[in-house]
């Protein structure tokens, strides 16, 4: 007897190769049978007109906060995600001691805009090695985990305060070789470094003060063990990017270790950029080494109000200040002093980027009196009241109490056919969803419905198998996920069922659903059916979340001789 | 300076990794030896807008008026040309 079939759907298997009609048989949480399977079942799930594929890996994630409140890291399962990667850009919530949490809620708060509060009311802090982290969140796992460990964290560990100033000397070198073996052993996929990312007094965080003998020691250890090395690079400028290739090259050739970059965008006004770093990595892979670049989906969007600060902001710095800086009431005090305000208006409108504020969309605001201009564009909002473009968006603002909410759409990485090109791409890896990240910018949740309804179903720049391969076996190959991303017998039975006809990312919308009485913006997933997890159904289109919890930690902890 | 595997590879704009008491005059000093010594630091700086550009460290910080840091970038050519 079986635990469960699905049976008559299209079977994608992850392999790249032609799809057929079939049926899977699932066991003590492993794919038993792939064809025709006749063997009796507690549990059927008709795929009648549904294609089976193997669950969707997600290779970059922030969910590590949000997995202590939420161990399904929704809404990812609802999207066919069935395993995440969080620990990207040097950030990790292990190992840390006591005194570094509130350092390191800052630099999350900062990078990844995260709110504090959810912090605050959302974790209890009850762990400080990587061993008590994974036992902590392995206690309530629907979806799998794959955590990377954070460079910053690593130095901050090792160094104290002094990681934040300085390279390591030798001793504190072979401390944070020891600490990553440490993490390793206890789970850790992989390391995670940024070379771009400041923490909450906008200095560099602590990775960026390594040097090349540091990092070169880290991924010595990482050698021991074959495991990753994960990067984010200065990705606004193709030089410092193909810099950073070269880089990861010579990391890679020298250790056996596979590397990965994100994220890789299309600048719509230099395309050429782009291809100048593909050539790079092509040139690199046909040398030997392993470098991944890390493409996202979707179009860059992000919504803002005043009340949090945006990294729309981060290139006016006074605005900046005001929003990373100032209480609620002292944010108010600011954009009502008229006397400041010319100043403000004149570095808001430096740069051309009177034509960026024209195109905001006023997405929601509090009050009736300015429901009716919810939808219109800035300029017409502008019009309308007489004003200039920054006095109207600060006045609106002053008005909901800082909660008008603005979006600024289509900002880039939006060339359909180049984005599809490039996802195409044998040496493109899917992925840089940001999952729970940046929760009040953007929804970084649906970018594997995005994939099939744009660039499988819309463009035709994908096959649907490519597609799916893409985004499982392809991915777990590159992270050294041996028994993931294929309908295979012997392999975890991680699965996802969904209408290729319908699957699609829905429309991005705004809920209190974190802690502290905190918002995001989320969006629905279309047309996906089931998702099994360990051999367990976690999610169904007409059920929602069942309470399965047969999440694991992977690759998991190394077995001791 | 630049790929350490650079055989066969395509010509991309050189650089350097910094040493980690560099400065702006350091690094000048050593790579820009072609250049009069007194306009060699505001070149550098003209090819590495992404490090002179960057927030200053703070006054009491040990790299006050030095925003290089180890893991750095930095280029010692301009950009090509676009063709």
């Amino acid at each position: 007897m079986l635990d469960l079939v699905i049976k008559n759907g299209r079977v994608v298997d992850g392999s790249g190769l032609p799809s057929y009609t079939g049926d899977v048989g699932i066991k003590d949480g492993r794919i038993v049978r792939v064809g025709r399977v006749t063997e009796a079942a507690t549990t059927t799930v008709d795929a009648q007109g549904k294609v089976i594929a193997p669950g969707f890996i997600d290779p970059h994630t922030h969910f590590d906060a949000q997995l202590l409140w939420d161990g399904a890291a929704k809404p990812a399962i609802e999207h066919g995600v069935t395993t995440i990667v969080p620990g990207n850009c040097s950030l990790s919530l292990a190992p840390l001691k006591e005194e570094h949490r509130m350092k390191l809620v800052g630099m999350f708060n900062q990078i990844e805009e995260m709110p504090l509060k959810a912090f605050e009311q959302g974790v209890v802090w009850d762990w400080e090695t990587f061993e008590e982290f994974v036992a902590r969140i392995s206690k309530d796992l629907t979806v799998n985990v794959a955590p990377l460990v954070g460079h910053s964290v690593l130095r901050l560990w090792v160094m104290g305060n002094e990681s934040m100033h300085r390279c390591a000397t030798p001793e504190e070198t072979a401390k944070m070789q020891e600490l990553l073996r440490e993490c390793l052993a206890a789970g850790a996929i992989g390391l995670s470094t940024s070379f771009v990312d400041s923490d909450e007094k906008l200095q560099p965080v602590p990775s960026r003060y390594a040097d090349e003998i540091e990092l070169d020691a880290l991924c010595e250890v990482l050698s021991e063990h074959g495991r990753l090395l994960q990067i984010v690079h200065e990705f606004y400028d193709a030089d410092l990017t193909v810099a950073r290739v070269d880089q990861l090259a010579n990391l890679s050739l020298k250790h056996g270790i596979t590397t990965t970059l994100s994220p890789l965008f299309v600048n719509a006004d230099d395309n050429g950029a782009v291809d100048k770093v593909m050539n790079r990595v092509r040139e690199q892979m046909a040398a030997g080494a392993r470098v991944w670049p890390q493409v996202q989906t979707r179009p860059i969007d992000i919504s803002f109000c005043f009340e949090v600060p945006s990294l729309l902001f981060i290139r006016l710095p006074s605005w900046y200040a005001i929003m990373r800086f100032g209480t609620h009431e002292e944010i108010v005090a600011s954009f009502a002093d008229l006397e400041r305000r010319p100043a403000l208006i004149a570095e808001a409108e430096k740069n051309n980027m009177n034509a960026l504020w024209a195109r905001l969309t006023l997405r929601q605001v509090q009050t009736d009196a300015n429901q009716s201009l919810v939808g219109k564009t800035l300029q017409e909002i502008a019009d309308m009241r007489g004003q200039g473009l920054i006095e109207a968006m600060i006045e609106l603002s002053l008005e909901e109490d800082l909660q008008a909410h603005f979006l600024s759409g289509d900002m880039g990485h939006n060339d359909n056919a180049k984005v599809g090109e490039l996802l195409a791409d044998p040496f493109v890896h899917i992925g840089a969803s940001d999952g729970g990240a940046h929760i009040l910018s953007f929804s970084t949740y649906g970018d594997t419905g995005y994939l099939f309804a744009n660039f499988v179903r819309e463009q035709s720049a994908l096959g649907l198998e490519a597609a799916v391969k893409k985004i499982t076996l392809d991915t777990a190959n590159i992270w050294g996920l041996n028994d993931r991303g294929q309908l295979r017998e012997g392999f975890a039975a991680d699965v996802t069922v969904f209408d290729p006809a319908t699957i699609d990312r829905g429309p991005e919308y705004y809920v209190q659903d974190v802690p502290g009485d905190g918002s995001r913006y989320v969006r629905d997933a279309m047309g996906i059916n089931t998702v099994v997890i360990g051999g367990e159904i976690a999610y169904t289109e007409t059920g929602g979340y069942t309470d399965s919890r047969r999440g694991q930690v992977l690759p998991g902890p190394l077995q001791r001789p | 300076m630049g790929t350490s595997h650079s055989q066969g590879l395509a010509p991309a704009r050189k650089y350097v990794r910094p040493l980690p008491e560099d400065t702006w005059d350091s690094i000048a000093a050593r790579e820009l030896t072609q250049l009069p010594a007194a306009d060699a630091s505001g070149v550098l700086q003209s090819w590495n807008f992404h490090v002179f550009m960057r927030p200053a460290p703070p006054e009491d910080s040990p790299r006050a008026g030095n925003p290089i840091l180890p893991s750095d970038i930095i280029f010692l050519e301009p950009p090509a040309a676009a063709t």
